[in-house]
């Protein structure tokens, strides 16, 4: 054990230590050992452990994808402590979760509703599940390519109090679809006139893997709903002129969007991990993120730095895509880590200081709270656009086949990476 | 599920009990987790004791891990690639229903140009400050003013990120590569300039620490470059270029092989993310911090560019590395032109064509043409024709004067009557057959251009009855026509189609053009 007591928010270790056997007896060794004794002790009382001598930490394991922000966060891990619970984190993308095997775990945590259906539809009984936050999908750029894009005419920025630069703008999906579609570069939409790097690569969005993602798969709806005409692939009625190029309506999207998500090549995990890192600009100069990741990112940067990071700024789709992410519980240790999340103000609240958009009742929308906490940390409030129009996703179905068709997923399996 | 007895009281208990017995001044009993790694990944050792000294894990890294993890990965725990591209890519092909490893990056790192700087300074041709780009090295190496070293790409995964990266850029579409983008093989100009390989970055730059004198870049991740530069082994540090048109970043991930150690591998990734860690693994391994924040010396403050778009199809890496071949063992290609000097190709289009021949022996200043410019070891013949052959030359390039000779023999040349298109298309396999029987091994293609009606000698019916009689290793050589003029499309097409060649027109860009689009077509 270390010389001093160790935070709060862990657990004691010493349980699983052996005592060593051969090491001869020694009187000063009490002597030295009994101030962390005491350390240890102090540790115990101070975290309201010692109080609850008889309690059973609960283990909880977890597939999740993003959302294992939430559960790594050091206040999050200490407030469940306190219920005697502790999550263990198995990262993988929420569509991931859905298509393998779910052995040994307590809960799942899929990034949103699409691969939350679907791991509903493989349990036997029905999960209890909660839904604690929501969070919409974004685009996390840069500076200079969000002032690229204003001046192309597919961006606008939102007006930021007292005149400062703007962290967030409102991108036009149908004219950014153009200009992908039109296989623009970067320095052909004159980024050199707005910053003083130059890159000749394509107008892109860097997406994680439609396959395995649900960012990307919902980014995915977006795509197909704009290329249908503000309509969700599937729902056209029967008498309107389609465009045919397999017959299938939903196909014929799907064939549509395909080029707008392939020109990337292989796709990348972590995409906010390297959209925040030093080097995110020059890993891509788009980014698909969630809207909590840089809420907390910029929440994080005013008080370590006292300013706001002026470099990096969000595009939100127009029209927008909301993703509700759920924690559904496979057994029993899953179901007391449900209730808590629905039940536990303080887990919410702490859901609010990490970006999350969280309905309490009795409130309209989700966003008072959050926008509050952003003020109080002076952190610019991103404001909703004036075009309210919101992606209607496709249908499970659709939306899988469309999934499918773009990333040529392999079949379901329950395999490891072996 | 896994619950355990947590009573506080009694942890307490044992606490004292324990450092009665043992003077408590250990953690946890250290464990030991097997790493197949990356041969880079031997400068994180020192590193590695901090972290047993922190949680008690102890990795065991074992440097053998191939490009695309190939092999056994039974008994590893983790893997620590350069990247894990290829390895997806080759989980991706299995076509089986694998759930993608957990995977974190760890540390960064471009695959960079390292110059010497003589070579520098003759490359930015006397504008000092100016950014070079892979073109610029593809150039340099093709007219053999540049010789380079870089690791195999089918051993090396260092060597296959820059390979991805030089051929992206040769595609020039700032998009990921696609089959279509390397049906033509863009990189012998650049593969004519290496002398030094590796299978590993670690065994090339070995060799380059020997052998100074046999190249004037080493082409490896910028953290390599710089403990090079930092060693003092070198007479004189290398010159480090992000090259402008882009690069491959290799991030170092951490990859989770065996999901029984799941919270191991929590532990060792926090601890490899914590201020820190990355602090001392950019002071000591000179790769860029996978966090946010992480203070650097000058040498990585620099602006690594825009990383490159990597191919998701395992098909197109394969081909890349089929047409690169093994480093050091190439032989340039033979190229036979059959050149139309028929009247009507005096005046504009004769201007035309020499432009074009001086485009490919350097002239061209776009990026595409300094990929697809005639290259030192390149054998090219070019015969002018009219009613009949008209005169033959061929030369194997060593230098400028080379191709100073071949220019002139195509500037100075005397028209004649008629066109004869199929019998010289006749004479160019004749010519083929003979150099296939002096040279099996150089890879040869027939470009045929002509801007008129075959008037003349053979027809095409007698041409193919002969064609069909030669030998099997001429009659694979493809022939690329050029249709220029008012030549006959559809012939042209068809004997294209005949040699498994490709025709390409000229009207609708520039015979330059034309002659740019087919290089390096087999």
């Amino acid at each position: 054990m270390s010389d001093h007591p160790r935070p709060p928010t862990e657990e004691p270790r010493l349980t699983t230590r052996r005592p060593a056997r051969s090491r001869p007896r020694h009187p000063l060794h009490v002597v030295a050992a009994m101030p962390l004794a005491l350390a240890g002790l102090l540790a115990l009382l101070v975290s309201g452990n010692a109080l609850r001598p008889f309690d059973r930490i609960a283990t909880v394991d977890g597939k999740m994808a993003s959302k294992s922000d939430y559960f790594k966060d050091p206040e999050v891990r200490r407030l469940l402590l306190k219920h005697g619970i502790r999550v263990d984190i198995h990262r993988l993308g929420s569509r991931g979760i859905a298509t393998q095997s779910l052995r040994d775990m307590d809960v799942v945590f899929p990034s949103g509703q699409p691969a939350a259906t679907l791991i509903k539809k493989r349990q036997q009984r029905t999960p209890k599940t909660a839904r604690p936050f929501v969070t919409p999908l974004v685009l996390g750029t840069f500076r200079d390519y969000a002032r690229t894009l204003v001046a192309a005419g597919v961006a606008r920025p939102q007006r930021a109090p007292g005149g400062a630069e703007t962290l967030y703008y409102d991108l036009d999906m149908r004219k950014f679809m153009q200009l992908i579609r039109d296989e623009k570069t970067w320095n052909g939409i004159d980024f050199t006139a707005h910053s003083r790097r130059s890159n000749a690569g394509r107008v892109l969005v860097r997406t994680s893997s439609v396959c395995e993602s649900n960012a990307a798969g919902t980014y995915l709806s977006i795509l197909a709903f704009v290329q249908n005409g503000n309509q969700a692939p599937g729902t056209e009625s029967r008498n309107r002129p389609v465009r045919r190029i397999t017959g299938d309506p939903v196909l014929d999207v799907a064939t549509e969007v395909k080029p707008l998500i392939n020109l990337q090549g292989m796709a990348a995990d972590e995409q906010a991990d390297s959209y925040f890192s030093d080097e995110g600009e020059a890993i891509a100069p788009v980014s698909l993120i969630y809207e909590h990741q840089f809420l907390k990112h910029q929440v994080d940067h005013q008080e370590k730095r006292g300013e706001q990071d002026s470099s990096r700024v969000l595009l939100y789709p127009s029209p927008h895509a909301l993703t509700e992410p759920e924690l559904i519980s496979l057994d029993d240790d899953g179901d007391r880590l449900t209730d808590l999340m629905e039940t536990d103000d303080d887990l919410r609240r702490r859901a609010i200081e990490l970006g999350f958009r969280v309905r309490f009742s009795g409130e309209d929308g989700t966003s008072e709270q959050l926008n509050a906490y952003l003020r109080e940390h002076e952190v610019q409030v991103p404001t909703p656009n004036p075009d309210q129009t919101k992606v209607d996703a496709p249908d499970l179905d659709a939306l899988e086949r469309i999934i499918n068709h773009v990333g040529s997923c392999p079949p379901p399996g329950q395999e490891g990476p072996r | 599920m896994t619950t355990r007895l947590r009573q506080p009281a009694l942890a307490l208990g044992l606490l004292l009990v324990a450092a009665v017995l043992s003077g408590c001044t250990e953690d946890s009993e250290p464990r030991t987790l097997r790493v197949l790694a990356s041969p880079e990944l031997v400068d994180m050792e020192p590193l590695l004791d901090d972290l047993r000294d922190d949680t008690g894990i102890d990795l065991d890294l074992d440097y053998k891990a191939t490009p695309d993890l190939s092999g056994s990965l039974d008994g590893y725990d983790f893997a620590w690639p350069a990247t894990d591209r290829s390895y997806l890519l080759r989980l991706g092909a299995s076509g089986k229903p694998v759930a993608r490893p957990e995977s974190t990056a760890v540390m960064r790192s471009p695959v960079v140009v390292g110059l010497t700087g003589a070579a520098a300074d003759r490359l930015r041709g006397g504008a000092p400050g100016k950014r070079l780009s892979w073109a610029d090295i593809a150039d340099a190496a093709a007219a053999g003013s540049l010789r380079f070293g870089m690791a195999d790409p089918r051993r090396s995964d260092t060597g296959r990120a820059a390979l991805v990266g030089v051929a992206t850029a040769a595609a020039g579409t700032g998009r990921a590569l696609r089959t279509q983008d390397v049906s033509c093989d863009r990189l012998r100009g650049f593969r004519s300039g290496q002398t030094l390989t590796g299978a590993s970055s670690r065994e090339l730059i070995d060799t380059y620490v020997r052998r100074q004198d046999d190249a004037d870049a080493l082409i490896a991740h910028e953290s390599e470059l710089l403990t090079l530069n930092a060693s003092r082994k070198l007479r004189r540090p290398l010159e480090i270029v992000h090259p402008e048109d882009g690069m491959v970043l290799s991030d170092f991930p951490l990859l989770l092989l065996n999901t029984g150690e799941s919270r191991a591998y929590r532990e060792v990734v926090d601890w490899l993310h914590r201020d820190e860690t990355q602090r001392e693994l950019v002071r000591r391994t000179w790769r860029r911090p996978a966090t946010q924040d992480v203070p650097r010396p000058v040498e990585l403050r620099e602006d690594i560019g825009n990383a490159l778009s990597y191919p998701d199809r395992p098909e197109v890496v394969r081909r890349l590395m089929d047409d690169y071949g093994t480093p050091g063992r190439s032989t340039g290609d033979h190229v036979v032109f059959l050149l139309d000097f028929s009247t009507s190709m005096r005046g504009p289009r004769m201007a035309a064509l020499r432009a074009a021949f001086a485009d490919l022996s350097g002239a061209d200043p776009s990026a595409a043409g300094k990929f697809a410019r005639f290259y030192r070891g390149e054998k090219l013949t070019v015969v002018r024709f009219a009613g009949r052959v008209l005169d033959e030359r061929t030369v194997t390039v060593r230098g400028d004067k080379d191709l100073e000779a071949l220019q002139s023999f195509v500037a100075e040349g005397e028209f004649g009557d008629d066109t004869a298109v199929w019998s010289a298309l006749g004479h160019g396999y004749t010519s083929a057959s003979g150099a296939l029987r002096e040279h099996p091994d150089r890879p040869l293609s027939i470009v045929l251009m002509t801007d008129g009606e075959s008037n003349a000698g053979l027809s095409y019916g007698e041409f193919t009855r002969r064609h069909a009689r030669i030998g099997s290793a001429a009659r694979a050589v493809p022939t690329f026509p050029v249709h220029f003029g008012e030549a006959d499309a559809k012939a042209l097409r068809r004997a294209a189609d005949a040699t498994g060649g490709r025709m390409v027109d000229a009207n609708s860009s520039s015979l330059s053009q034309a002659f740019k689009e087919i290089r390096g077509c087999r």
